[in-house]
């Protein structure tokens, strides 16, 4: 019966496997290099307070020992990591002044690209020593995910808003100069089966989801829990 | 019936191309536009390891424009609607298993995914919209004849087939 249909007719096919092979030609030639560059790029400029070793992280306290090491990933854009740092961010900041704990940020970008440009702007006011004021400063001021409103001159102005005065930093903004780091860095976090935003670790334990994100009592215990 | 069938089989080929070939290209270009989100999906379901869920999360968007593409072409109608079918077995399996294992996920069918909260999930949904699509393969698959197909089908063809 189904058979019928191509031991009839004896016209060839020609139109038919032409586009088979034009549009299985075009995908493969679009998905085999995607493939490729999804590795780590080993030559890509690091800043200065990330550590490779733990996934490309921007680590505060690296050098103290004995603290609770606390690994936080989330996206610049992600409202629900806006509500974290509303409710614990405060605090963290104080763990970070008061050495108390060892903290890495990693600044996923699973959202696009403003979010990729905050992450890059990022580093950049980390070089500058300003990465933990950038970040108060962006969450406070969240704009709609993909609006736009994140461009890269956005983040040079903010810089100077900050105090930071040094022109290098604007021009690490400008020139995408930590792009390649933010692409590691989302890399290190799909090995390590980030799933959502953000994802916090105590000491390798994810913190609870159903409480510690929410309220800054559950978290407080669950890093004096270690 | 045979006769009305056989005299709307074309049209209903149609349809059933278009619907699951619109679907599957929309599918996959939403996810193409986001690969990170993708592979988060992936790994999401906790059925692969993680770097071979990283590299599916890259495969699939692109393996269903394809299929997409050639389905709303009607360019090897049966091979296609099969895979294009196949692909929807596979998720509704990967959605079950999910949801029987009580992961709160987004099945991230048109980008998207990741841990959801558990009010969010919609698994039972997502498995009928999938299972009706598979169907629609399924047809392709036993009747692919179907109006403006690059495949060749004459009306010769036609009635002979349903001989």
């Amino acid at each position: 019966m189904a058979q019928a249909k191509k031991s009839n007719g004896g016209k060839d096919n020609f139109t038919r496997n032409l586009v088979v092979a034009v549009v299985l030609g075009v995908v493969l030639i679009m998905l085999v290099p995607t493939l490729l560059s999804k590795k780590s790029d080993s030559k890509a400029a690091v800043p200065s307070v990330a550590s490779v070793q733990d996934g490309y992280g921007l680590v505060f306290n690296k050098e103290i020992t004995g603290v609770p090491f606390i690994e936080i990933y989330e996206d610049f854009q992600c409202p629900a990591c806006q509500r974290f740092e509303s409710v614990s961010g405060p605090y963290i900041e104080e763990l970070i002044s008061t050495k108390k704990a060892k903290i890495a940020f990693h600044t996923l970008s699973f959202l696009g690209g403003e979010s990729q440009l905050a992450a890059n702007a990022g580093a950049c006011a980390a070089d500058q020593g300003k990465f933990i004021e950038f970040h108060k400063t962006l969450y406070a001021n969240q704009p709609v995910e993909n609006s736009g409103a994140w461009t890269t001159q956005y983040f040079a102005t903010l810089g100077l808003g900050l105090g930071i005065s040094d022109t290098s930093f604007e021009k690490c903004v400008k020139g995408q100069n930590y792009m390649g780091w933010v692409k590691n860095v989302a890399e290190e976090g799909a090995k390590r089966n980030i799933n959502s935003t953000p994802t916090v670790f105590i000491n390798g334990k994810e913190i609870d989801r159903n409480t510690a994100y929410g309220s800054l009592e559950a978290f407080k215990a669950a890093v004096a829990q270690g | 019936m045979r006769i009305i069938f056989q005299k709307y089989q074309s049209w209903i080929g149609l349809v059933a191309r278009l619907i699951l070939g619109v679907v599957l290209f929309v599918a996959g270009f939403l996810k193409v536009e986001e690969l990170e989100k993708s592979q988060m999906a992936v790994r999401a379901y906790e059925l692969l390891p993680i770097s071979l869920a990283n590299i599916l999360g890259i495969v699939i968007p692109f393996f269903e424009v394809a299929v997409g593409i050639l389905l709303i072409l009607g360019a090897a109608t049966r091979i296609t609607a099969a895979l294009g079918g196949l692909l929807m077995v596979v998720f509704i399996f990967a959605i079950s298993q999910a949801w029987a294992r009580g992961l709160s996920i987004d099945c991230g069918c048109f980008g998207g995914g990741g841990t959801i909260d558990p009010s969010q999930t919609r698994y039972l949904q997502e498995i009928i919209r999938d299972a009706a699509l598979a169907l629609l393969g399924l047809y392709l698959v036993r009747y692919p004849l179907s109006k403006f197909a690059i495949d060749k089908n004459n009306p010769t063809n036609h009635i002979k087939e349903m001989e």
